[in-house]
């Protein structure tokens, strides 16, 4: 021990109560999390990859023609890590395509029918999953909040014709009202990725709604919301800034819960009915033409299925993580 | 009682008014694929035009779209949901055919559900934050994870491909064609080869839906289980199991049924991926194979509505046995 050490130790006795409290890492929240939450926290650690799988250099195109060139408002270029082109067919020294291979260090999950990597339309595909959730439930969630909060906040008459009107967009089975939408697309004249989009949101605004109405039931009775109600605010006033604030950590959850639901939705559509989707690397489409030979070459299939049970399991699992932070009462069933 | 039952009853009319309404202008908006395809085909005409224009008249899509939908409407009100374009038969006698099927697989489902959450979820909950109940919840975790069409994938895969009971595990008949849906047995011809054709998919749907069940099942049962009640049926001496099932479980359970009718939606909605998977003859087969080219108007319109009809009732039903279980509802 040197002397400097004891000095400190002598004096210090009355010290530690003036030192400041130390400013916490933020790494320390994220330790904290993954101790209490470690299911949440591989959820988290799936969604981030597969968030990082889609970053590429913001310039020049997106190189899948079936995805619009900036597909979240921004531009994205190919992503970095698909290593080749998605639609590249390769060929060995005789000229022939390589169909199906195993992997191997070229090719990290093998290459599909026409020759071509398998990793890159998987990386390919998550951009596509991601885009087509994203839009989805900013759709549900747009119209589900509007609707739900509306029917929560008025109640009588206004509740009632909502819900009925809800009522029977629920009575559609979802799967059928999809491929409906999907196959009669009333707006473009080409199967287009957008129209997926938007019949994914229009399918989940029923259940967003529902959940967000019993949020606003149970807020509307609040004490703050009366007291904004004695001090003259409009009705308009007290939905958007006492209520909707309130319910906000509700709405990410649904969000994030409903990504999963979204990307596993999409997958199923494609597979049902793939040639009513734009064709392009997308998990769902690989795995519906994999499908016929998945007994002798399992890889294309096996990389599509496992791609699209990790990404419903990892926003799920985020999904469950985040309810329990944020509300834990709140009922998703 | 009584009354809430007829008022549920009017309101749902509507509500079956409004899907028929629903279904019928979405199919409307845009005829052009249908009416295209069948003009394709025609040789009756010379011109296109002329070829287009029969089509449309065949199909009855010439008419004022307000005359179709009294004329459907008024169909629909005799009970009769038209005949199908493709096949030129009577839409009610296929789905009348096809829906026994369905229900089975369904009714299968839910039986497979049921006694897997039953257990697993009461164990889990007497049992909390033992290794049993962390092994339970990792696995209906990892079950919620794989959705039921790629766990069906996988399991056909990996069964067919090291022949492991590739006849009870694998879909019946040719590998290849994906649409055919021959070699599918009803239960009074066949039960044995039935069960075997059925097990599969039953399993595999009601494991998906098992797991959603077991993990809110244990949730209620712990909340019931710290309720006064139960503390005092411990306190009187009972034996577990009397306290488990008659005090704690008989409560949780309440909840438990109104998910199950929350539910019964996405069976419907899964089970069409199911019985394409393993050509099950149901009305899931049935809509997405006349969806799968051009839309077959009727048919769309008479299983959409089949399916919410079931829905409206399984509900009113749940809610009439939420009622009896629950002796402190009183609807009014």
């Amino acid at each position: 021990m040197s002397v400097d050490e004891q000095a400190i130790g002598a004096v210090g006795a009355a010290a530690p109560e003036f030192a400041l409290p130390e400013q916490k890492k933020w790494w320390r929240g994220v330790l904290k999390f993954i101790r209490h939450k470690p299911l949440g926290a591989i959820g988290f650690g799936i969604v981030i990859v597969m968030f990082g799988l889609t970053l590429g250099t913001p310039t020049g195109e997106v190189g899948v023609p079936s995805l619009p060139n900036s597909p979240l408002g921004f531009e994205m270029g190919s992503p970095w890590f698909e290593r080749y082109g998605p639609e590249n067919n390769f060929y060995n020294e005789s000229g022939r395509l390589r169909q199906f291979e195993n992997p191997s260090a070229n090719h990290w999950l093998g290459t599909d029918r026409n020759g071509r990597d398998i990793w890159a339309r998987i990386v390919n595909g998550a951009r596509r999953s991601l885009y087509v959730g994203i839009w989805a439930l900013v759709i549900a969630t747009a119209f589900g909040t509007t609707i739900g909060v509306l029917s929560g906040y008025f109640g009588k008459w206004v509740d009632t014709t909502a819900q009925r009107f809800m009522d029977a967009l629920q009575s559609f089975p979802p799967l059928i009202a999809l491929i409906l939408i999907i196959t009669i697309n009333p707006m473009t004249t080409g199967p287009n990725l957008t129209v997926a989009a938007f019949a994914l949101g229009f399918v989940g605004i029923a259940n967003v709604q529902r959940i967000v109405r019993g949020v606003v039931l149970a807020t509307r009775e609040q004490q703050y919301v009366e007291a904004a109600r004695v001090i003259g605010a409009s009705d308009r006033r007290t939905m958007v800034f006492y209520i909707l604030p309130n319910i906000m950590a509700s709405i990410i959850i649904v969000f994030s819960t409903g990504l999963g639901i979204v990307i596993l939705a999409e997958a199923a559509v494609s597979f049902i009915v793939p040639d009513k989707l734009p064709q392009g690397p997308s998990w769902g489409l690989m795995l519906s033409d994999s499908y016929p030979v998945i007994v002798d070459h399992p890889w294309p299939g096996v990389s599509a299925a496992m791609s699209i049970t990790l990404a419903v399991l990892g926003f799920n699992l985020a999904g469950d993580a985040l309810r329990d932070v944020l509300d834990p009462r709140l009922r998703l069933g | 009682m009584q009354q809430y039952i007829i008022r549920r009853l009017i309101l749902n009319v509507f509500v079956l008014f409004l899907v028929a309404t629903m279904v019928f202008l979405s199919l409307r908006v845009d005829s052009s694929n249908v009416v295209a395809q069948r003009a394709a085909g025609c040789t009756e005409a010379e011109t296109y035009d002329e070829c287009v224009a029969i089509a449309k008249a065949e199909l009855g899509l010439d008419k004022p779209i307000l005359e179709q939908y009294g004329n459907y409407m008024t169909d629909l009100l005799q009970g009769d949901l038209g005949i199908s374009w493709r096949e030129k038969t009577p839409v009610l006698d296929e789905i009348k055919q096809r829906v026994l099927p369905s229900i089975e697989l369904g009714v299968l489902q839910i039986m497979v559900a049921l006694m897997v959450a039953l257990p697993v979820g009461i164990i889990s909950a007497i049992r909390q934050d033992s290794p049993i109940d962390y092994i339970l919840r990792f696995f209906s975790i990892a079950l919620l994870g794989i959705p039921v069409f790629v766990l069906a994938i996988f399991v056909i895969m990996i069964s067919a491909r090291y022949n492991i009971f590739a006849d009870w595990l694998g879909p019946h008949g040719q590998y290849y064609d994906f649409w055919d849906p021959l070699g599918w047995t009803s239960a009074p011809t066949d039960p044995l080869q039935n069960v075997k054709i059925m097990l599969a998919p039953a399993v595999i749907g009601g494991l998906g839906t098992g797991a959603i069940i077991m993990r809110f099942l244990r949730s209620q049962m712990l909340e019931v289980l710290r309720q006064d009640y139960v503390r005092t049926a411990w306190s009187k001496g009972l034996r577990e199991r009397v306290v488990i099932t008659r005090h704690a479980l008989k409560n949780a359970l309440i909840p438990v049924l109104t998910l199950l009718g929350i539910l019964l939606a996405g069976i419907v909605s899964g089970n069409v991926i199911l019985e394409n998977l393993y050509r099950i003859p149901g009305i899931g087969f049935y809509v997405t194979s006349a969806i799968a080219q051009a839309p077959d108007f009727p048919v769309v319109q008479g299983v959409v509505l089949v399916v919410a009809l079931s829905l409206v009732f399984v509900n009113i039903a749940v809610d009439i046995a939420y009622g009896w279980l629950d002796p402190r509802i009183r609807y009014s």
